[in-house]
C-alpha cells in the first residue's frame, strides 16, 4: 500500500509537469494548429534561468534572501523570460508562415529548436547543471506518514500546477483575452472582422503558453534536479503526446493526458518492469486514440463541407 | 509581407543588375584573396603556430593532425565535451613537451553509429590526420573498425569497453581502458563477498556500456544465490523515483553500471527522499568527484584517483581549468591522445615524417611506464590495455572518494 | 498579414488560384519556370547522368559518403512523399519502417538466425524484407481509417518510438540490444558483390532512380489522382466514388515498402544496425529534406535531401566551408535584399569602415582585447584581420566568454532589425553585421560541432521563411 501511494504521488508530479507543458502546448495549438516543436525547448530555457536564480542569489546551500523569496523570483523570472521569448519566435519563426501549408511551420519550429538547444550548449556547456533542491528545502521538511515520504518539493509541485491550471481556465473562460483567443481559434478571420486584434491575440496566447513552458522548467528542476540543453526534446515529446491524447485544443484534455502519461509510466516502472514502461506506455496510449480519435476529451470535429 | 507589390517590382527590375554585381562581388573577393596569399603566408603561419601554442622546441617541423571523435551534441554531448577538452589539453602539453606541433581536429559522431562512419571517412579523407582518439561509444567501433583497419589508421578509444572490440578483428583498434569482462567480474565478487546482499537490483541504462557489464555481473550475483531485479532506464531519464519506490528493505545494494555521474546523484536523492537505505555501487563510468557525492556509494575505477597524486598535481590544475568538474570520461581520453603525441614524436625523433602507417607501427610499440591513469600503458596485441586493473573508492560524507585497499 | 488580395482559403481565393500559378518574382521564379519548362522524364535523365558523371569524378571517401548519405536521403525523402506530400497524411513513424528494412535485412542476411537455419542470399532476403514493410504500412496505416490530422500523427509517432524501444529492449539475444548486429552480408548483383563505397553509391542511384520512375507512373495513374483527391477532400472524393480508406491504406503501404528497402540498402553499406541509427533525430532530417524541397513534388524531395545532406553533413563539418557559407549568407542575404543600390553599398563600405575604426579604438585601449586573431583559416581569416575584435583566447574552453555575449547581442540585435524601418535599419545593420563577424571569429568557428547544428537551424528557419512551399513545392489550394 505505502508503495502504491508512492508511485501515485510520483506519478502525480511527474504527470503534472508534464501537463502544464502540454497545457501550453495545447494552447497554441489550439489558435495556430501548429505542432510547435520548440515547445520543450522553452522549458529547457524556464529549467535554465531557475538554476541562475539560484547561483545569483549565492547558491543552494547558502541564500541569501528566505527560501520563499528565491522561489517567487525563479518563478516570475522564467515565467516572463520564457514568454517574451515565446513571443519573439512567434514574430519571427511562425507569423510570416501564418498563411503558408500547415507543414511548413513544422520545419521552422525543428529549425528554432535546433538553435535554442545548440545555442544553450554553446553558452552553458552541455554538463548537467544541478539545483540540488535538498539543501534548501529539505526533505525533513515533507510528509512522513510511516514508511511513506513526500518530499515537500513535490507537493509545491502539485499544488501549484493545480494553482496555474484553474488560473489558466479563469483566463480562457472568464476575461475579455479569453474570449479573444477562443474567437481566433475557433475562426481567425471571422475574429479579425468583428475587430479582434489577431496578431496580439496570438502573441499573448504565445506568451502565456511558453510561459506555462518556463516555470514547469522550474518546477522540474526542483523535483529533479538535473537541468541541461537537451531536456527540452523528451519533455516536449511527452507533452505533445500528452495534448493530443487528452484532445487537442482542450485545456482539461491537456491536464487528464499529463496525468495519464505521469501515472502510467510510474506505475509500470513500479509494478511490471523498466525495460518495458515506454513500450507499454506506447501500447496502451494506442489503444486510447483507437477507443477515442479525437483525444479523451477532444470535441469529434465537425466536417466543413 | 507588408508590401508584396514594392518587393516584387525591384526584385523584377534588377535581375540583370543583380548579376553584374554578383560577378563583380565574386571578382573583388577573388583578387583579395589571390592578392593576400603572397603577402599573407608568413601570418597564416604563426596564427597556427600560437593557436597550438608549441613554438617553444625550435626543433624542425614536426606537424600532423590527430582527429578526435566523440559526442560532441546530441543527448550524450557532457561525455564528448569532456573528452574534447581533454584531447586539446593533451596535444597542448604534449606540443610544449615535444617541440611538435599537433592540432586536434574534431568530428562530432553523437553516439551514432552511423554518423560515426561518416566522420571517419572525413578523418581517413583528411591526409594530416595521422591517427584518431575515439569513437567513443563500443557500437561506434563495431561500425567504424573496418574503415581505419582498411585505411591503416591507428584509433585509441578511451571508453569503448566491450570485450568483443578486441578479438582480432579490428588490427588498427587500441584502447587504454580494461574490458567489461575485466571490471565486471572483479565488481560482482567484491559485491557477493564484502557487501553480503541478499538481494540487489541493477539497473541498465540501454547503452552498449551499460549492458555489456551487466550482462557480466548478472550471472556471477545468481551463482551466489543473490536475488536480482534487473531494471533498464534510459539515459536521457532523469527521474527515478518510481524505480526507487521498487527497492525493497531487504535489497541493500543498488548495482548501476551508467556513465551519467549526474544521473546516479539524482538516484541517490530519490533514495534519501525515500528513506531507502540501499547502497548506490557504479562502476567507472561513474567515478566523478564533485558530481556524484552520495554518501557510503561504492565506485570503481580504472586508476586511482589523480587528484590525490602529488606529482599530477599540474596536470590537475590545468584539468580544472580546461573542465572544471571533470570525471571519468576525460583522462583516458588525455592518456590516449598521449599516447599518440608520443608514437608521433618517436617518429620525428627516427628521421621520419609521421605517416599513417609508422604512426600506427610507433603505437603497437608504446611502452610509457607511468600514465596519467596511474598505471603503466601497453598494449596487448589486439589493442588492449595490458594489465589493466580497477581500483575501489568508497564516498564519505563530504563527497570525497577514498581509495579501499585491495585485499 | 498582407492587406490585399483575399485570405489564403476563402471561395475567392480558390477561384483565382489559376492568375497566382504565375511565377514568384527573382531568383525563385527562375527556378519554378525551370522546373515547369523541363520535361519530368528529361529532368530525371539528366540528374541521373549528373549522379553517374559525380561517382566517376574521382571525389574522397568522405565525400562519397556524404552523396551516398544523400541519395539515402533522397530515396527516404521520396518515399515519405507518398503519405505525405501526395495523400497528406502526417507520417511520423516512418523511421520505423526504415529500421524494419535495416532489421529486417540484418537478421535474414546475417550469421544471427544461422542457429535456427536463416541465412538467405541478398536477392532473396531484399523482397521479402519489402514485402514485411509494405505488410507493416498497412498495419500502421489501419488507424487512418478512424484517426485523421494530428490525430493520426501521433499514433505513427508511438510506431517509430516503440520500433527504437522494441530493439533497444527486446530479445537481446537475437536482436542484439544496444550493441546491434554486425556482420551483415554485402549485396550481390550480376555475379559480383559489392563492397566498395562507390559500388553502394552506385546501387543507390540506380535504386532511387527505378523508385522514381515506378512512383512517376502510380502518380499519374488512377491511384495518383486518387491520393491527391483524398488530400484536398476525403468526403468529396468518397463522393466520386474514390475507396477513400483504401487509398489511404496504400499510401502507407507504398511508402513503408520504398523505407524498407532503403533501409535495406543503408544496413548493406553500412554491414551493421543500431537502434540508434533509427531515432528521432533522422527523421526529422527526412522531413526537412521533404518540406525544404517541397512536399509534392519528388524532384522536390530529391532537391532537399541533398541540399540539406551537403550543408549538413558535407560544408559545415568543415570550419573552412562552414565560415564560407556564414559570410557568403550574410553577403548573399544583403545583395538580394536591400535596396536601393546606394544604400547597399552604404551598408557595405560603412559596415567595412566601421570594423577597422572600432578595431584601432580597441586596439589602442587594450592590446589584449585584440590579441586572439581570427579562427577560422584560409583567405577568409586574411581578409578580415585587424578588422574583427578577437580577445585573447583563455585557458578554461568551456565558460562563457566574450564570445557568447556577441552572439547573444547579435540575435537581440536581429530582432530590434526586424521591428526597425528605414534608414535606421540599416544603419542598426553595420554594427550588427559587424558583431557577428566578431562573435563567428571568437566563438562559433571554435566550436565547429556545435555551430554546424546552430547554423542548420538558422537555415531551416530562413529557408522556409522565404519560401513555405520548398524549393520545388507548389503553393497549393488549401482548403481551412
Amino acid at each position: 500500500m505505502h508503495k502504491f501511494i508512492q508511485e501515485l504521488v510520483n506519478g502525480l508530479t511527474t504527470g503534472s509537469v508534464y501537463a502544464l507543458i502540454a497545457l501550453g502546448y495545447s494552447m497554441v495549438y489550439g489558435i495556430l494548429k501548429l505542432l510547435n516543436f520548440a515547445h520543450g525547448d522553452l522549458f529547457m530555457v524556464g529549467a535554465f534561468i531557475g538554476y541562475f536564480v539560484i547561483q545569483w542569489f549565492g547558491g543552494p546551500a547558502a541564500l541569501s534572501v528566505p527560501v520563499p523569496i528565491v522561489l517567487l523570483v525563479m518563478f516570475v523570472l522564467a515565467g516572463g523570460g520564457v514568454g517574451a521569448l515565446g513571443v519573439v519566435i512567434e514574430r519571427f519563426a511562425y507569423r510570416p508562415l501564418r498563411d503558408a501549408p500547415r507543414i511548413a511551420p513544422l520545419i521552422t519550429a525543428l529549425g528554432v529548436s535546433f538553435f535554442l538547444e545548440n545555442t544553450a550548449l554553446l553558452f552553458f556547456g552541455a554538463s548537467y547543471h544541478i539545483y540540488n533542491t535538498s539543501d534548501f528545502i529539505p526533505f525533513s521538511s515533507g510528509i512522513h506518514i510511516g514508511a511513506l515520504d513526500i518530499d515537500m518539493a513535490r507537493i509545491m509541485v502539485i499544488v501549484l500546477s493545480v494553482v496555474l491550471m484553474i488560473g489558466l481556465r479563469l483566463i480562457v473562460n472568464r476575461t475579455q483575452l479569453g474570449r479573444q483567443m477562443r474567437a481566433v481559434a475557433t475562426d481567425r478571420e471571422a475574429a479579425e472582422m468583428l475587430g479582434i486584434n489577431v496578431d496580439y491575440t496570438i502573441a499573448a496566447t504565445f506568451f502565456l503558453g511558453s510561459a506555462l513552458a518556463g516555470v514547469s522548467g522550474v518546477m522540474w528542476g526542483l523535483v529533479f534536479n538535473s537541468v541541461w540543453n537537451y531536456m527540452g526534446f523528451l519533455a516536449g515529446l511527452k507533452a505533445f503526446t500528452a495534448a493530443v491524447v487528452g484532445g487537442i485544443g482542450s485545456i482539461s484534455g491537456a491536464v487528464l493526458g499529463g496525468l495519464l502519461i505521469g501515472l502510467a509510466e510510474s506505475f509500470i516502472t513500479g509494478y511490471v518492469s523498466s525495460t518495458y514502461t515506454n513500450l507499454i506506455v506506447f501500447g496502451i496510449l494506442i489503444a486510447v486514440m483507437l477507443l477515442r480519435p479525437s483525444g479523451l476529451l477532444g470535441r469529434v470535429q465537425l466536417q466543413k463541407v | 509581407m507588408r508590401n508584396p507589390h514594392r518587393r516584387r517590382y525591384i526584385a523584377v527590375m534588377s535581375r540583370s543588375r543583380l548579376a553584374v554585381l554578383a560577378l563583380t562581388a565574386l571578382f573583388v573577393v577573388g583578387c583579395g584573396s589571390s592578392s593576400n596569399n603572397s603577402t599573407s603566408s608568413s601570418s597564416s603561419n604563426t596564427s597556427s603556430s600560437s593557436s597550438t601554442s608549441a613554438s617553444t622546441g625550435g626543433s624542425t617541423s614536426c606537424t600532423a593532425s590527430v582527429g578526435m571523435e566523440g559526442p560532441i551534441t546530441g543527448p550524450v554531448a557532457v561525455l564528448g565535451e569532456e573528452q574534447l577538452a581533454f584531447a586539446k589539453l593533451a596535444a597542448q602539453d604534449d606540443n610544449k613537451a615535444n617541440g611538435t606541433n599537433i592540432t586536434v581536429v574534431q568530428g562530432d559522431t553523437q553516439l551514432t553509429p552511423s554518423i560515426a562512419t561518416t566522420v571517419t571517412q572525413q578523418m581517413i579523407s583528411n591526409s594530416k590526420i595521422v591517427a584518431v582518439v575515439g569513437p567513443a561509444g563500443s557500437q561506434e567501433v563495431e561500425a567504424v573498425g573496418p574503415l581505419f583497419g582498411r585505411a591503416g589508421m591507428a584509433f585509441i578509444s578511451g571508453s569503448a569497453t566491450n570485450s568483443a572490440l578486441t578479438d582480432g578483428k579490428n588490427p588498427t583498434f587500441f584502447r587504454v581502458v580494461s574490458r567489461d569482462d575485466v571490471q565486471g567480474p572483479q565488481d560482482a565478487h567484491y559485491i557477493v563477498n564484502k557487501l553480503h546482499p541478499k538481494a540487489l537490483m541493477i539497473v541498465d541504462d540501454q547503452e552498449a556500456y551499460s549492458t555489456g557489464l551487466v550482462s557480466v555481473m548478472i550471472p556471477i550475483f545468481k551463482a551466489a544465490g543473490i536475488t536480482v531485479d534487473h531494471e533498464s532506464v534510459s539515459q536521457k531519464q532523469t527521474d527515478f523515483s518510481s524505480l526507487v519506490a521498487k527497492v525493497t528493505p531487504q535489497t541493500s545494494v543498488v548495482v548501476l553500471p551508467w556513465q551519467v555521474a549526474a544521473n546516479a546523484q539524482q538516484f541517490g536523492k530519490n533514495l534519501a527522499e525515500q528513506k531507502k537505505s540501499a547502497v548506490i555501487f557504479g562502476t567507472d563510468g561513474l567515478f566523478s568527484p564533485g558530481t556524484f557525492t552520495i554518501n557510503g556509494s561504492y565506485v570503481s575505477s580504472f586508476g586511482p584517483d589523480i587528484r590525490g597524486i602529488p606529482s599530477d598535481s599540474n596536470l590537475v590544475t590545468e584539468a580544472k581549468a580546461a573542465y572544471p568538474k571533470f570525471g571519468t570520461f576525460g583522462p583516458p581520453v588525455y592518456a590516449a591522445e598521449h599516447v599518440i603525441d608520443e608514437a608521433i614524436s618517436t617518429v620525428c625523433k627516427g628521421g621520419q615524417t609521421p605517416s599513417r602507417s609508422n604512426v600506427l607501427a610507433a603505437i603497437k610499440q608504446t611502452n610509457e611506464s607511468s600514465s596519467i591513469l596511474g598505471q603503466p600503458i601497453s598494449f596487448t596485441p589486439h589493442g588492449d590495455l595490458a594489465g589493466g586493473k580497477f581500483f575501489l573508492f568508497k564516498i564519505d560524507a563530504k563527497g570525497n572518494y577514498n581509495l579501499i585497499p585491495s585485499s | 498579414m498582407s492587406s490585399q488580395g483575399p485570405s489564403i482559403g476563402v471561395d475567392e481565393w480558390v477561384a483565382r488560384s489559376g492568375e497566382r500559378r504565375g511565377y514568384s518574382p527573382g531568383w525563385d521564379g527562375l527556378l519554378e519556370r525551370i522546373n515547369d519548362r523541363v520535361n519530368w522524364w528529361l529532368g530525371l535523365a539528366l540528374a541521373a547522368g549528373i549522379g553517374f558523371a559525380f561517382g566517376q569524378a574521382g571525389f574522397s571517401s568522405f565525400v562519397m559518403q556524404v552523396a551516398f548519405n544523400a541519395l539515402l536521403l533522397a530515396l527516404l525523402a521520396v518515399g515519405l512523399n507518398i503519405a505525405v506530400g501526395w495523400a497528406g497524411l502526417l507520417d511520423l513513424g516512418y523511421i520505423g519502417f526504415f529500421g524494419f528494412g535495416a532489421y529486417g535485412f540484418a537478421l535474414l542476411s546475417s550469421n544471427q538466425l544461422s542457429s535456427s537455419g536463416v541465412h538467405l542470399q541478398a536477392w532473396e532476403s531484399v523482397p521479402l524484407v519489402m514485402i514485411g514493410g509494405a505488410i507493416l504500412g498497412l498495419l500502421v496505416g489501419l488507424p487512418s481509417r478512424r484517426l485523421i490530422g494530428d490525430y493520426l500523427a501521433i499514433v505513427t509517432l508511438f510506431f517509430g518510438e516503440a520500433f527504437v524501444e522494441f530493439t533497444n529492449n527486446v530479445a537481446p539475444s537475437k536482436l542484439g540490444g544496444p550493441n546491434g548486429i554486425f556482420g551483415l552480408d554485402p549485396i550481390r548483383g550480376f555475379g559480383s558483390q559489392i563492397i566498395s563505397l562507390k559500388g553502394y553509391y552506385y546501387l543507390m542511384l540506380v535504386l532511387l532512380v527505378v523508385t522514381m520512375v515506378v512512383l512517376r507512373l502510380l502518380d499519374t495513374s488512377r491511384t495518383g489522382r486518387a491520393w491527391r483527391a483524398v488530400r484536398e477532400d476525403p468526403l468529396a472524393a468518397s463522393l466520386m466514388t474514390v475507396p477513400v480508406n483504401r487509398v489511404k491504406l496504400m499510401a502507407f503501404s507504398f511508402g513503408a515498402m520504398v523505407a524498407a528497402l532503403a533501409g535495406a540498402a543503408f544496413a548493406a553499406e553500412q554491414t551493421n544496425v543500431f537502434p540508434t541509427n533509427f531515432d528521432t533525430s533522422y527523421l526529422i532530417l527526412i522531413y526537412a529534406a521533404l518540406i525544404l524541397g517541397g512536399a509534392g513534388s519528388m524532384a522536390g524531395a530529391v532537391l532537399g535531401a541533398v541540399v540539406i545532406e551537403a550543408t549538413y553533413d558535407g560544408f559545415l563539418r568543415s570550419p573552412h566551408w562552414a565560415g564560407v557559407i556564414f559570410y557568403g549568407l550574410i553577403l548573399l542575404t544583403l545583395l538580394v535584399k536591400l535596396r536601393p543600390w546606394r544604400r547597399l553599398a552604404g551598408v557595405l563600405v560603412g559596415t567595412v569602415v566601421f570594423g577597422f575604426v572600432v578595431y584601432a579604438i580597441v586596439h589602442a585601449i587594450s592590446p589584449s582585447a585584440t590579441a586572439g586573431g581570427p579562427q577560422s583559416g584560409g583567405f577568409v581569416a586574411d581578409l578580415v584581420r585587424n578588422w574583427v575584435i578577437v580577445p585573447a583566447p583563455k585557458a578554461g574552453t568551456i565558460p562563457a566568454g566574450p564570445g557568447n555575449l556577441e552572439f547573444a547581442a547579435v540575435i537581440c540585435l536581429l530582432i530590434a532589425l526586424v521591428q526597425l524601418r528605414g534608414r535606421w535599419r540599416s544603419i542598426l545593420m553595420i554594427p550588427t553585421i559587424y558583431l557577428a563577424a566578431c562573435a563567428w571569429e571568437s566563438r562559433l568557428v571554435g566550436q565547429p560541432s556545435i555551430t554546424r547544428v546552430i547554423l542548420t537551424g538558422a537555415v531551416l528557419i530562413v529557408m522556409m521563411n522565404s519560401r513555405p512551399q520548398g524549393l520545388l513545392g507548389v503553393r497549393r489550394v488549401e482548403i481551412v
